[in-house]
């Protein structure tokens, strides 16, 4: 490997640390926070982040359970076959999201009173 | 054996070769929790192929892997994402190698070949959900895709200069490169 090319790696580290960096910083905020849960672009349901609530969403494709506790919103269960929502971290920052391909449910966190 | 049934019995080899380093990623999930974060270990096949094969065939190599591994190890839907961003990823590269030939070293094209591929997966799965808001989790994959990359690259360059070193790769009558 050249040096130029390490230098093209390097650009690529900074660009992506600096966009997480960038997105972490633009999308912090002081106001409340909200869940939002969506399937396909349709809003299904926005709650509250600071109150903690389970709900299950369910659908032809399937169910998943949403729990918001501690202002963290997790996927608990879902009957999907790769669990990806599931081993997905906890979410409590604006912009941060958790998606379940299978049944197209996305649970994301936004800024604002529900 | 005339010089196109053995490129047949070296793709065939590759195929193989992708699906269980496909099984065996499978076997690691990284401990992470970014969903979807693999080590991209076919993606060596995909390195070998297109420098020995080129990219016709290894577009074969690529779409035979993630068909039979998305049947065989994923459920059904995966397969979407896995061949956005294998062929994105196998489109990158192979521009890379054709334009920057000799002046590339496969840890780079590696690297953008994760990249490409996550970026391809994620753009499909943003469709598909009707998204606009994995552009986190795409840097998340992109930062993760800059080590497995340059790892991938340098299992492949070193796969390559063992080969090189057999004869199996003389009846094949392609130029080699590097």
């Amino acid at each position: 490997m050249k040096k130029n090319e390490l230098i093209i790696i390097i650009i690529l580290l900074v660009i992506s640390i600096g966009g997480i960096a960038a997105f972490y910083i633009f999308n912090a905020t002081n106001q409340a926070l909200s869940v939002r849960v969506s399937r396909q672009g349709q809003v299904l349901t926005v709650l509250p982040l600071s109150k903690d609530h389970t709900e299950t969403f369910t659908d032809a494709s399937g169910t998943n359970t949403l729990v918001i506790s501690d202002g963290k919103a997790k996927i608990t269960e879902a009957d999907c076959p790769d669990h990806i929502c599931v081993k997905t971290y906890p979410i409590s920052n604006p912009g941060e999201t958790i998606v379940c391909l299978p049944h197209k449910l996305v649970v994301e966190v936004i800024t604002g009173e529900s | 054996m005339n010089s196109k049934a053995y490129r047949l019995v070296i793709l065939s080899l590759y195929v193989a070769m992708a699906l269980i380093l496909s099984y065996v990623e499978s076997l690691i999930p990284l401990p992470l929790p970014i969903p979807g974060a693999k080590l991209g270990l076919p993606n060596i096949i995909s390195l070998v192929s297109l420098l020995t094969l080129g990219w016709p065939l290894t577009l074969l190599v690529v779409v035979a892997r993630v068909l039979l591994s998305g049947f065989l190890f994923g459920g059904g839907f995966s397969i979407v994402y896995s061949l956005a961003g294998g062929l994105l990823s196998l489109l990158v590269m192979s521009l890379l190698l054709h334009f920057f030939k000799d002046n590339i070293s496969l840890i780079l094209v590696s690297v953008f070949g994760a990249i490409a591929h996550n970026l391809g997966q994620v753009v499909v799965a943003a469709i598909v959900v009707q998204t606009t808001s994995l552009l986190l989790y795409f840097l998340f994959l992109m930062l993760l895709a800059i080590p497995t990359g340059i790892i991938i690259g340098i299992a492949a360059r070193e796969l390559m200069r063992l080969l090189n070193k057999t004869t199996i790769f003389n009846r094949l009558n392609l130029p080699q490169k590097k």
